[in-house]
């Protein structure tokens, strides 16, 4: 059984595909009703990143697949913090960064999902490796989800739209950069190694990401066949 | 002249950002929810006993529970070490055709390898054994535990440590006992005609310790009925069967990877 998936086999209806793929493409088939949806979910949304001036502005399919893109990135990271600090082998220092960026993580999930509503894409599945049960691994893995976060905030935020969610993405944009900072040090790396930091492109992102095998299809534990059990 | 065209690029979008500072009294500001440092830990704890040189106890069925599907023909060991003696071979599919799947129980890191202890579905019943990490897929989590009093005959489902259905249920005949210990549930079936086994059956990594020349090995069933009548009861041929109706109200609460416990 092949196990390894990449991100378009994982993503059945399209969303997450539509977010890697250049944001000047061409309209998807449902988007509409996806866009109004979100219109709807940013208007009855409230609080967090939801509260927006005007919903017909974050509405673009430009936005709707840039905030799919970077919420896929979050689930990511929240699963990989959530699951090293469950795993329980890591202590000291390195427990308390996973603990207190998990904790961000999540909320950065949460904060998406409520301003996307139903057009939130979903949770992919995830297989860490072994990267959430060895401290150094851990920590190598850190720095480099941190890294790839930051540049791929940077490089979404000069083509969103919406002003409220360039706030957004930049409010979440900074603290990957502490994230990014933390992990760094913990690791024994420059906690700033340039006085320029380069953006990524999703096309790269997404290569760094296939590149993990972090995404994978989802285990089949339900079957349509007649029972052979005793009965 | 990168280096110019990198600042003219950082000025713009500082001024953009620090231009869009949101206010709590601007129109259109967002506000982005507070995560204190301080609760960090409640959010996500720690195992206990966490970062030693000894196992960590992964499974806590009235906490968490974790599993894995198998992704490679894999030999069980009775120990953490590719030198110790193979209990069981596991493959990557049930008789069902579903993908299969163990229950974590406990890990550990052996010169630089992870090995898991992991509840097997085989018999004797009961069984355990250690797989090397790399032959298990991801992690998936329960918090769900589902318990079968053969002595009360209910089944009742935990979710974290509280009941959230209850249900009187049928099980094996006195020569064909429906087996005590501890299980987990190792896959759902659907859309099958067959009344009696009802809308829905639940497999298990319990089997018959009797019928072990039945179909597929004998493994033990949660399924539904057409004899509604003879629940509750001990009329079966090993399988625990539930009311129709019972049974897809179960089905919306669990979840394979839900262990099991008969007592």
């Amino acid at each position: 059984m092949n196990s390894e998936f990449t991100l378009a086999e994982v993503d059945r209806d399209g969303a997450i595909q539509e977010a890697i793929e250049e944001v000047s493409g061409d309209s998807r088939a449902g988007f509409l009703t996806k866009a109004a949806v979100l219109s709807g979910g940013l208007i009855g949304g409230g609080a967090v990143l939801g509260a927006l001036a005007s919903p017909a502005a974050a509405a673009t399919k430009n936005d709707v697949a840039i905030a799919n893109f970077a919420l896929t990135l979050e689930y990511l990271e929240a699963e990989f913090y959530t699951e090293a600090v469950r795993m329980g082998a890591l202590r000291g220092q390195t427990l308390r960064f996973a603990q207190v960026v998990g904790a961000h993580e999540r909320a950065h999930v949460a904060a998406l999902k409520k301003m996307l509503g139903r057009a939130a894409v979903r949770k992919p599945t995830f297989n860490f490796r072994g990267t959430t049960e060895n401290a150094a691994k851990f920590e190598a893995t850190a720095v480099l989800l941190e890294d790839t976060g930051v540049a791929a905030y940077k490089g979404q935020a000069g083509l969103i739209d919406s002003t409220a969610i360039l706030n957004a993405a930049l409010a979440i944009h900074t603290v990957e950069a502490r994230h990014a900072s933390w992990a760094r040090r913990i690791s024994g790396k420059s906690p700033a190694p340039a006085a320029f930091d380069k953006p990524k492109t999703k096309a790269q992102i997404l290569a760094a990401v296939n590149g993990t095998k972090f995404i994978v299809s989802q285990p089949q534990m339900s079957a349509q066949g007649t029972p052979s059990f005793t009965g | 002249m990168a280096v110019l065209a990198a600042l003219i690029s950082l000025g713009v979008f500082s001024a953009i950002a620090y231009a869009r500072e949101p206010t709590t009294s601007t129109p259109g500001a967002v506000r982005i929810p507070e995560t204190p440092y301080e609760r960090a830990e409640e959010a996500a704890p720690a195992l206990a006993g966490a970062a030693s040189s000894g196992p960590v106890v992964l499974s806590r069925p009235d906490q968490r529970s974790f599993w894995a599907p198998v992704t490679r023909l894999v030999a069980v060991r009775s120990r953490p070490t590719r030198a110790a003696r193979v209990v069981a071979r596991l493959r990557t599919r049930t008789p069902e055709g579903t993908v299969n799947a163990v229950l974590l129980l406990e890990r550990i890191e052996r010169r630089g390898r992870l090995w898991l202890k992991v509840r097997l579905p085989v018999l004797p019943n009961n069984t355990v054994g250690w797989v090397p990490r790399e032959s298990l897929g991801g992690y998936q989590t329960v918090t769900t535990h589902l318990v079968v009093d053969r002595r009360r005959l209910n089944a009742v489902l935990f979710r974290s440590g509280r009941p959230v259905f209850r249900a009187r249920i049928a099980i094996g005949q006195g020569r064909w006992p429906t087996p005590a210990g501890k299980f987990y549930i190792r896959n759902k079936l659907t859309g099958y005609r067959s009344a009696f086994y009802g809308p829905i059956a639940f497999g298990t990594s319990a089997r018959s310790a009797v019928l072990t020349d039945w179909p597929a090995g004998g493994f033990v069933g949660i399924h539904g009925t057409n004899r509604p009548d003879l629940i509750p009861g001990r009329i079966s041929h090993g399988c625990i069967r539930l009311k129709n109706g019972d049974l897809i109200r179960l089905s919306r609460l669990m979840s394979p990877g839900t262990p099991l416990t008969i007592r």
